[in-house]
């Protein structure tokens, strides 16, 4: 079973757009959770909705969550502790920059690799350079 | 071993190059055999070589529609890994 991943953001749409894209990339059988948004659909994030998000994509394997700015990591450490104990796998926070990470963990994830290279591949995700000319 | 390696150039006719979609597809792809596999962008620059089943590996080549490339498998698998990643290429990743 591949690494599931969770991407959390300050808007769903967001959320699910990076889903969306980085769902492309795996031909299906990753595990993929977008979830974005305060609680009641205001711009934020909401601890308890993200731990939900955790708890669907966990498994023996692991879990990779992706976020888009800094109060997501606050909110994710909360569902985190909210979570302890009831999870299969280890979760790691990742702190790639949010699309190119969840694209190349995505790949990677569907690939087979480890929750450990999975991590370390999306982080080189920020050095990768986009514009060659 | 001390059998020469299985290669193939190919010219790149998808409309995005190895981006997004078409690059995750090649990765996969090459992942799925015990072979080594390489990949050099004969067009950008012929010296560099990207590892196949690496997405951020791929995608530094920056190969784009009409690249010309060249892959190189090297192990038990290699004839049968280059015939797959060849089909892909000349079938513009599955899609017309």
């Amino acid at each position: 079973m591949p690494v599931g991943l969770v991407i959390v953001a300050h808007s769903q749409q967001l959320a699910n757009g990076v889903r969306e894209v980085a769902l492309q990339m795996t031909g299906g059988g990753v595990r993929i959770e977008a979830v974005g948004g305060a609680a009641g659909g205001a711009l934020g994030t909401d601890a308890e909705a993200i731990a939900r998000a955790i708890a669907a994509a966990d498994g023996p394997d692991g879990v990779l969550v992706l976020m888009d700015l800094g109060s997501a990591v606050l909110s994710t450490e909360t569902a985190i502790e909210m979570l302890d104990g009831r999870l299969t796998g280890r979760v790691e926070l990742s702190d790639a920059p949010l699309v190119e990470g969840a694209v190349v963990a995505a790949v990677e994830a569907a690939i087979g690799r480890s929750l450990d290279e999975v991590a370390q591949a999306a982080l080189n995700a920020r050095h990768m350079t986009k514009v060659l000319r | 071993m001390g059998l020469p390696m299985t290669e193939a150039r190919l010219t790149i006719t998808h409309p995005l190059g190895l981006h997004a979609r078409p690059a995750a597809l090649f990765v996969r792809t090459a992942a799925g055999f015990q072979s080594t596999v390489r990949l050099r962008n004969l067009t950008r620059d012929p010296e560099r070589e990207a590892d196949a089943k690496s997405i951020l590996s791929l995608m530094t080549l920056g190969v784009e529609h009409g690249h010309e490339i060249l892959i190189r498998a090297d192990g038990p698998d290699e004839e049968a890994a280059i015939a797959a990643l060849r089909q892909l290429v000349e079938t513009n990743f599955g899609e017309s």
